[in-house]
């Protein structure tokens, strides 16, 4: 029986999901606990009821953002690990618009938003121009631009953004500049919507546009691309602004669209690594913004599940950490094996 | 859909692979309570650990069960706390530390049959604020601490020991200027001063008066930052200050470095200079080189916490104190001694250094700077070599607090801060600029 080839990448990745639960059930199972118990406890946590599925998707709104941040760069031939300092910004963005600049309800939501997505474009501008116009290797110069970003974001937020008399974050968007929460009962706001259509809009524009295109071809071949014409530069700046605006918004998303807090902490302890963990979700979703969304559930699952499973089953915080990491592991294998294959065999 | 189809498929390959574990089977309902921490966890010494440290104390003397859930980034405090709730055998959800305030304030409005504290949290504030119509929560309680009357204690304790080795300052680095901590400044200076004014009573030898530039103090304007914390604390040992008070979290361990090259450079077993811990018993850090530390029992919270749930009491104290509950020094609870604020002793050193034990096995790093035998007997050795007298001013000026014959000050607003900095001493020095601009040796 032949399978579509549209299938293809989802089987695979089905399997290795399946691959990396089974190692990840042994090392539960070595640990002397039960991997049926701990699993059930974990689908229970993410999708048990109503409530825990709201949980989970939240959980999952920042991560699709920054899997597409990831992808977008590797379909045009970059390796952009530059989401987490883009994202810091485009929280410190959508802070200062939401809780410094009052505006009329409607206008200041989608100024917020904006500036945190600008934020983050800004931010991403300078790997791009670095790797345009002077060749830098981007995954250096956005290392380097992460570091840089951590150290700006906490000064910016310590020094400029923060409440009086509250020293661990940063004043609350004020309440015209909030996303609403959908339900009393988790923390999933209306931003989830806005998420799903920025990666839908991202795909529409890749797949759909002679622009799109050039994008992707200069990605899978950059000298057919040259050949026909294709500015690299051009490919090299999209690519990045188009990354920098969704780890932006993944950061605003943090601030502007996740209650209690509606702030950025000082220690920007409310964001941290959801731009590192954007490439793992990117590499399962197979650089695809739609395959992106479903991985980032796959994601927000465990980080949600995880906890049941530990509160149930008694599966150590740690292991919780270490069962994700085999899980990406495994599900990164087929999108990593192509990779080399690619750069093997050019 | 695809992560679902793939738990199905791993679970029905693990049933295969695997011998059955059985599953344990559903106890009787026990009473059980649950402790949030904040994303220091397990193993920092300080809030968490004794947060779990007083969940374990209920769990021997309540017959309770506790769980634990630590949360590792500020997105986890809202679904922590709520999953302890949805268990029906919790009856107490504790969260630890002030960062959880908006996440406690947020889920004991949805769970009212459940019991939330809030260990130095304000979320009752937060619910008067924000949800001013439910003020205040019936089952939502914040304990909060007297560190104004602690930081006297320290305060009149750097004094005396200022006054015995004939020193003429002792020192204060502090993290971000918040309200929270001006208790702490002011508590310390009247402390001090109450201190000269017990030495012209009992000690007029040692007796001498307090000056306004006594003080030496720094808002560092960080509670991260570990270098300024060394920063200012080197220049107020440049000055000759006799002991330097901590109330920057772990900028402490700036200040212990800054003690420690005077140390080396002078081949000193044991103080002067000092350092005075916060929080937790930090004596152990250094030991020999810090005096005391001004404790804040957060182990007790969640014990009396637990105690009041169990009794039936905790809905109406919540009710007579608007959900704000003190802990310190002679404070009753519903009749009952609950007191939370303390300077540290020999005694209470076992179970820090038990602490840290634990968390050496814990994160596989070394924590302590020797063995639990000789960190002991050096900071025995330290007390003792300081003159009784010290120790008995102290006690006394504890006595007093408790009896209610003196009042310390709890300084919170702005016009207060003004009028006791005009009394005490007003200018913060420059310390940061000098220890930069002139490293001494």
């Amino acid at each position: 029986m032949r399978t579509p080839r549209a299938l293809r990448p989802l089987i695979e990745s089905l399997a290795t999901v399946a691959l990396g639960l089974v190692a990840g059930g042994l090392l539960i199972w070595a640990f002397g606990h039960s991997p049926v118990a701990a699993y059930r406890a974990l689908a229970v946590g993410a999708f048990g009821t109503r409530e825990d599925l709201l949980e989970t998707l939240a959980f999952a709104t920042p991560l699709m953002l920054t899997a597409l941040t990831f992808a977008v760069g590797v379909r045009g031939g970059l390796f952009n690990i530059g989401a987490e300092g883009q994202m810091y910004l485009g929280a410190v963005g959508a802070t200062f618009v939401a809780g410094m600049v009052p505006m009329p309800a409607g206008v200041h939501l989608a100024a917020a938003t904006l500036a945190g997505m600008l934020a983050g474009a800004l931010w991403a501008l300078i790997p791009a121009v670095l790797k345009a116009w002077r060749g830098a290797h981007e995954v250096i110069s956005t290392i380097m631009c992460n570091w840089i970003a951590l150290h700006l974001s906490m000064y910016l937020a310590i020094n400029f953004l923060a409440e009086p008399g509250r020293a661990e974050r940063t004043v609350p968007a004020l309440p015209t500049a909030r996303y609403p929460v959908l339900s009393e009962e988790s923390t999933l706001t209306a931003v989830v919507f806005v998420a799903v259509a920025f990666a839908l809009l991202v795909y529409a524009y890749l797949w759909g546009t002679r622009a799109g295109y050039e994008l992707r071809l200069a990605g899978e071949n950059p000298d057919a691309a040259r050949y026909a014409g294709v500015r690299p530069e051009r490919v090299v700046v999209l690519s990045f602004v188009i990354g920098g605006l969704a780890a932006g918004l993944a950061g605003a998303s943090q601030v502007i669209g996740r209650p209690p807090a509606w702030s950025l902490y000082a220690t920007l302890g409310n964001v941290t690594t959801l731009g590192f963990d954007g490439i793992g979700v990117a590499l399962v979703g197979r650089n695809h913004p739609v395959g992106g969304i479903l991985a980032a559930v796959l994601f927000g699952a465990l980080a949600k599940g995880g906890r049941l499973m530990e509160y149930e089953v008694g599966v150590l915080s740690e292991l919780v950490r270490a069962l994700n990491g085999i899980i990406v592991l495994a599900m990164a294998v087929p999108e990593l094996w192509n990779l080399v294959g690619r750069r093997l065999g050019r | 859909m695809r992560s679902k189809a793939g738990l199905v498929l791993a679970v029905a390959v693990a049933l295969a692979l695997l011998p059955q574990v059985a599953p344990t089977l559903a106890a009787p309902r026990t009473f059980k309570i649950a402790v949030v921490s904040d994303v220091g966890g397990r193993g920092d010494l300080s809030f968490n650990d004794m947060a779990f440290k007083g969940g374990e104390d209920a769990e021997r003397d309540f017959g309770v069960r506790m769980v634990e859930l630590v949360s590792k980034v500020e997105a986890d405090y809202v679904p922590n706390l709520t999953r302890a709730a949805r268990d029906p055998d919790v009856q107490l959800i504790v969260g630890v530390g002030f960062l959880l305030s908006d996440a406690l304030a947020q889920v004991a409005r949805r769970f009212p049959d459940k019991n939330f504290v809030g260990i130095d949290t304000f979320a009752q504030s937060i619910v008067k604020e924000k949800f001013s119509a439910q003020y205040p929560l019936p089952n939502l309680m914040d304990i909060v601490y007297e560190e104004h009357k602690g930081s006297a204690l320290v305060g009149a304790l750097g004094a005396l020991l200022a006054a015995h080795y004939a020193k003429p300052h002792i020192g204060g680095v502090f993290g971000i200027e918040i309200p929270v901590l001006w208790k702490f400044e002011i508590g310390y200076k009247w402390g001090a001063r109450w201190a000269t004014e017990w030495l012209a009573k009992n000690r007029a030898d040692k007796a001498f008066t307090y000056r306004k530039d006594f003080v030496l103090w720094t808002y560092t304007g960080t509670f991260s930052d570990i270098p300024k914390g060394y920063a200012a604390a080197k220049a107020m040992y440049a000055k000759n200050a006799v002991a330097v008070y901590n109330i920057a979290g772990p900028l402490g361990l700036g200040i212990n470095q800054a003690v420690q090259e005077i140390a080396q450079s002078q081949k000193l077993r044991m103080g002067p200079p000092f350092w005075i811990g916060v929080d937790a018993n930090q004596d152990w850090i250094n030991p020999g080189f810090v005096i005391a530390s001004m404790m804040k029992r957060v182990d007790r919270g969640v014990y009396y916490a637990t105690r009041w749930v169990r009794d039936g009491q905790f809905r109406d104290l919540v009710r007579r104190t608007q959900g704000v509950v003190t802990l310190g020094i002679g404070t009753r609870i519903a009749g009952q001694l609950a007191e939370g604020i303390s300077v540290s002793t020999l005694d209470d050193l076992d179970e820090f250094i038990r602490m840290g034990v634990q968390a050496e096995r814990l994160t596989r790093k070394k924590v302590l700077p020797a063995s639990p035998a000789e960190i002991k007997s050096k900071v025995k050795t330290m007390r003792e070599a300081q003159p009784r007298w010290v120790w008995e001013a102290v006690a006394d000026l504890e006595k007093k607090i408790r009896e209610g014959q003196v009042t310390v000050p709890m300084v919170v607003t702005k016009p207060d801060i003004e009028r006791w900095r005009g009394e005490l001493g007003y200018r913060p020095g420059r310390f940061f600029a000098a220890a930069y601009r002139s490293p001494r040796r």
